[in-house]
């Protein structure tokens, strides 16, 4: 039996990195209006693009690090790099979220890859990137996983989300970590 | 009410460890530890050097803090601990700090001490599910602290926090009322 033609896995198709503009809205709703998606995300649903362009202007343009995850241009997820408040100018959380048709196709794992690499470059002083995934996510924290992150962690009742409070497992990867 | 427990002092005499509220003319007592040379390498602000900088910083600081008390040893306050909120979006936790003088470590005091701040704080600090508190690595003195109280030792975050200058890695301790 020949395991390459058997258990072969479809391509991860080529993914981009840009940032957003105000005519991604509508790409933008195809994950962020997806209750699939925004399960473990603190906000509920987007039902209005009205809300949604609001969102890109006021939270996306602005922030220091949010990039649209493309397939030839189209934006079918987001991923951002927050870094710590404070002084601890160092450390960076990463969040990451993508449209549900798009999942189970290494697509996530691609983004943190690029991503990290993109972050450690452009972002002055950072040493520590870091990301939760909720215990009952097992399926991000595998993306974490494959994209070299490492498991630090279970921080239990760490964060609220949608009026309950949620173990979360810590993850992080170092400036130190071969990518 | 106060809170209160007991110590013993090095003769085997009975000490009682209270928890009360700072006030100004508490800024003899605050300087003692703040300007110890023992206890300034473990905390992230630098040792203070004069009382004048030590008013200021209990008139800026200390006494408008949500939740933070003075450890009194027989009434007279020998360390400071605090709980705070540092998120607003996650009110179901808040981090622990204390400090004491270097001339009281070693005697269970700070144990004591943070075992009547986990008889309150969950009653005081409506919503809070988690207390943690983050230690440096090489403090091994205060991860002992925590661990007599009752803290589950959660993991290692890496190069977590600057501390003096240097990126540091830091054990993560919580108390979970409901789990521990």
């Amino acid at each position: 039996m020949n395991h390459d033609e058997k258990h072969q896995k479809p391509k991860t198709p080529t993914i981009t990195l840009r940032k957003f503009t105000l005519s991604d809205v509508d790409a933008f709703m195809s994950w962020a209006a997806d209750p699939r998606v925004t399960r473990f995300q603190r906000r509920d649903p987007y039902s209005d693009p009205a809300d949604a362009l609001a969102y890109i202007t006021t939270h996306i343009l602005p922030h220091p690090w949010y990039r649209a995850i493309c397939i030839d241009n189209t934006p079918v997820g987001s991923i951002s790099v927050k870094p710590a408040p404070g002084e601890d100018r160092h450390r960076a959380s990463i969040g990451y979220r993508l449209a549900y048709d798009y999942w189970g196709k290494g697509i996530a794992t691609e983004a943190l890859k690029l991503t990290i690499k993109a972050a450690f470059e452009e972002l002055d002083h950072l040493e520590r990137l870091e990301a939760i995934a909720d215990v009952d996510n097992p399926a991000s924290q595998r993306v974490l996983e494959k994209a070299g992150f490492k498991e630090e962690g279970i921080l239990r009742k760490y964060v609220r989300l949608k009026g309950e409070t949620r173990d979360m497992v810590m993850f992080s990867f170092l400036v130190s970590d071969a990518v | 009410m106060d809170e209160q427990t007991t110590v013993l002092n090095r003769s085997r005499q009975p000490l009682t460890v209270t928890l009360r509220e700072f006030e100004l003319t508490d800024v003899d007592d605050y300087f003692v530890w703040a300007s110890d040379d023992r206890v300034s390498p473990w905390w992230r602000w630098d040792i203070f050097t004069n009382k004048e900088d030590v008013l200021t910083f209990m008139e800026e600081t200390v006494l408008p803090h949500p939740w933070m008390r003075a450890i009194c040893l027989d009434g007279r306050p020998v360390g400071a601990i605090s709980v705070t909120r540092r998120t607003a979006e996650h009110q179901c936790r808040a981090e622990l700090g204390y400090v004491i003088a270097s001339q009281y470590w070693g005697r269970g005091i700070t144990t004591e001490a943070v075992k009547l701040v986990l008889g309150t704080i969950f009653g005081d600090m409506e919503g809070l599910e988690r207390l943690e508190a983050l230690v440096l690595v090489q403090n091994v003195g205060s991860q002992k602290v925590l661990e007599k109280a009752g803290f589950t030792k959660e993991g290692i975050l890496k190069k977590y926090l600057i501390h003096k200058g240097k990126i540091s890695d830091m054990v993560m301790y919580s108390f979970i009322p409901s789990e521990n």
